[in-house]
């Protein structure tokens, strides 16, 4: 009977040191990896899309004439461009300021467009000027009533189709991109790209 | 039921469940990026767009200040003035007209016939402008500006005289035109907005009596009796009835809307 209870106790040890051994060697790796590298996991919305999308508005509206129109009018001037709404019409949580912001930084860097903050950012930018016209030195003060206005309002939409059928799924993207002329309301620039995904889930053991 | 006819059923249910069977889609052949590959950047597009562009508008931003320098040289006080304001005068040189434009020859699509020539957009959405407003056309003659056609919400307004190119001439081109706009809405039964473009033209045009004569009119046909009459007695004090005592013949329009207005008044007055 003892030497029973002496086994019975030797085996739960056993078993106790059998799932620590088993946690100690989970199988969770976390490695840093180059964020270029496409990596589709559920087949929703991610970063390679994104960087897609981003690629051909960027190449769309540099390669577009608009750029080269506004700046043989006025005397060499770069447009100035200032980023409205962009609309997420899908079902899908798609944070659209990824491409947008990758859009405004080509803008700025190509040296070829110029980029003002949009009515999100500029709130925090006038707090601190009238700030400035109270606490700040005469000699280092911003003037008010001087921001650069803009010509041209970057306004777009996100939406998708979506189709499946048992194991199969396919889903349709179109983001579509417009420059909008704010005297005239002409458009003067639309982008567009589409992304199509097949997303086909295996069963295990299937 | 014999074997073989049930070795036939069977294939027929085979066949039958064959053709119902989902057709399986192969995107392979149209894959673009698998897991594991690399997606592309856009610094060499952008790259590209900067050694194109910047060329351009430096090339284009020179042109500009070599027209401003040229401009600027020999130009009389009250050009050189309106030069540096951004405005175009009458009188101004074709280089000088760039200059106050801030534009080069791109912006320009000029046609000239002996010694005028007319100005106008190289392209239709984009217009060059002053500080007054965007310029639609302007006419050159030996060398000078002779005409300036802006292009105003209200409609083109044109200055070919040194009194049109006034602030004030342009607040009484723009309140006309809104009295014109407000006679329409007037024929077209809309007196709300037609009193809307009178109230304005009239801040442009504070002391004109017919425009006041015309508000005085809707607000009576609109049944406002007490405005109608302030209106009606603005009316009155603006001709200045002592002095003009209209009776001539080129007065004759105005002194039927002078009896109309006191007659108006016994009328509201008396309700």
């Amino acid at each position: 009977m003892a030497q029973s209870t002496v086994l019975g106790a030797a085996g739960h040890m056993a078993l106790v040191a059998l799932v620590a051994l088993g946690a100690a060697c989970s199988p969770k790796q976390v490695n840093r990896i180059d964020p270029a590298t496409v990596t589709d996991l559920s087949g929703r919305w991610n970063d390679t899309d994104s960087r897609l999308v981003a690629n051909e508005l960027i190449r769309q509206s540099l390669d577009g004439g608009w750029v080269r129109r506004y700046s043989d009018a006025h005397g060499g001037t770069a447009p100035t461009v200032i980023v409205g709404d962009f609309t997420n019409k899908t079902y899908e949580h798609i944070p659209v300021g990824t491409f947008v912001n990758d859009l405004e930084r080509a803008f700025t860097t190509s040296g070829a467009v110029q980029v003002v903050a949009g009515a999100a950012e500029r709130g925090d930018v006038r707090a601190e000027r009238a700030d400035q016209q109270q606490n700040a030195s005469a000699s280092t003060r911003t003037r008010m009533a001087n921001e650069h206005g803009a010509n041209y309002m970057l306004q777009g939409e996100i939406q998708a189709i979506e189709d499946s059928e048992g194991k199969e799924k396919v889903v349709f993207y179109q983001v579509d991109a417009q420059l909008v002329d704010l005297e005239s309301n002409a458009k003067v620039w639309m982008g567009q790209h589409k992304i199509k995904k097949y997303i086909l889930r295996k069963r295990l053991g299937l | 039921m014999s074997s073989p006819m049930m070795t036939r059923a069977a294939a027929l249910l085979a066949l039958a469940a064959v053709a119902c069977t989902q057709q399986h889609l192969d995107p392979q052949p149209v894959t673009i990026l698998r897991t594991g590959d690399r997606a592309p950047s856009a610094d060499s597009t952008v790259a590209a767009a900067r050694d194109r562009t910047a060329p351009a508008q430096a090339r284009e931003l020179y042109a500009r200040d070599s027209i401003m320098a040229a401009a600027m040289m020999g130009c009389a006080p009250d050009v050189c003035s309106a030069v540096t304001r951004g405005e175009v005068t009458l009188g101004m040189s074709e280089t000088q007209l760039m200059a106050a434009t801030r534009t080069t020859p791109a912006a320009w699509s000029i046609r000239r016939a002996g010694d005028a020539a007319i100005y106008t957009s190289a392209r239709m959405e984009q217009t060059p402008r002053d500080m007054v407003a965007p310029v639609a056309l302007v006419q050159v003659q030996k060398g000078e500006v002779a005409a300036i056609a802006y292009a105003e919400p209200t409609g083109v307004r044109t200055v070919a005289r040194a009194a049109d190119a006034t602030a004030d001439a342009q607040a009484r081109a723009t309140a006309q035109a809104l009295v014109r706009e407000g006679d329409m809405l007037v024929a077209a039964g809309d007196l709300d907005a037609a009193l809307a473009r009178y109230d304005r033209a009239s801040i442009l045009l504070p002391n004109d009596p017919t425009l006041e004569y015309r508000i005085a009119t809707v607000l009576d046909k609109q049944l406002r009796p007490i405005e109608a009459i302030v209106r009606y007695q603005r009316f009155l004090h603006q001709m200045e009835l002592e002095r003009i005592q209209a009776v001539g013949d080129a007065y004759a329009k105005q002194a039927e809307a002078i009896a109309h207005a006191k007659e108006r008044i016994i009328v509201l007055e008396k309700h």
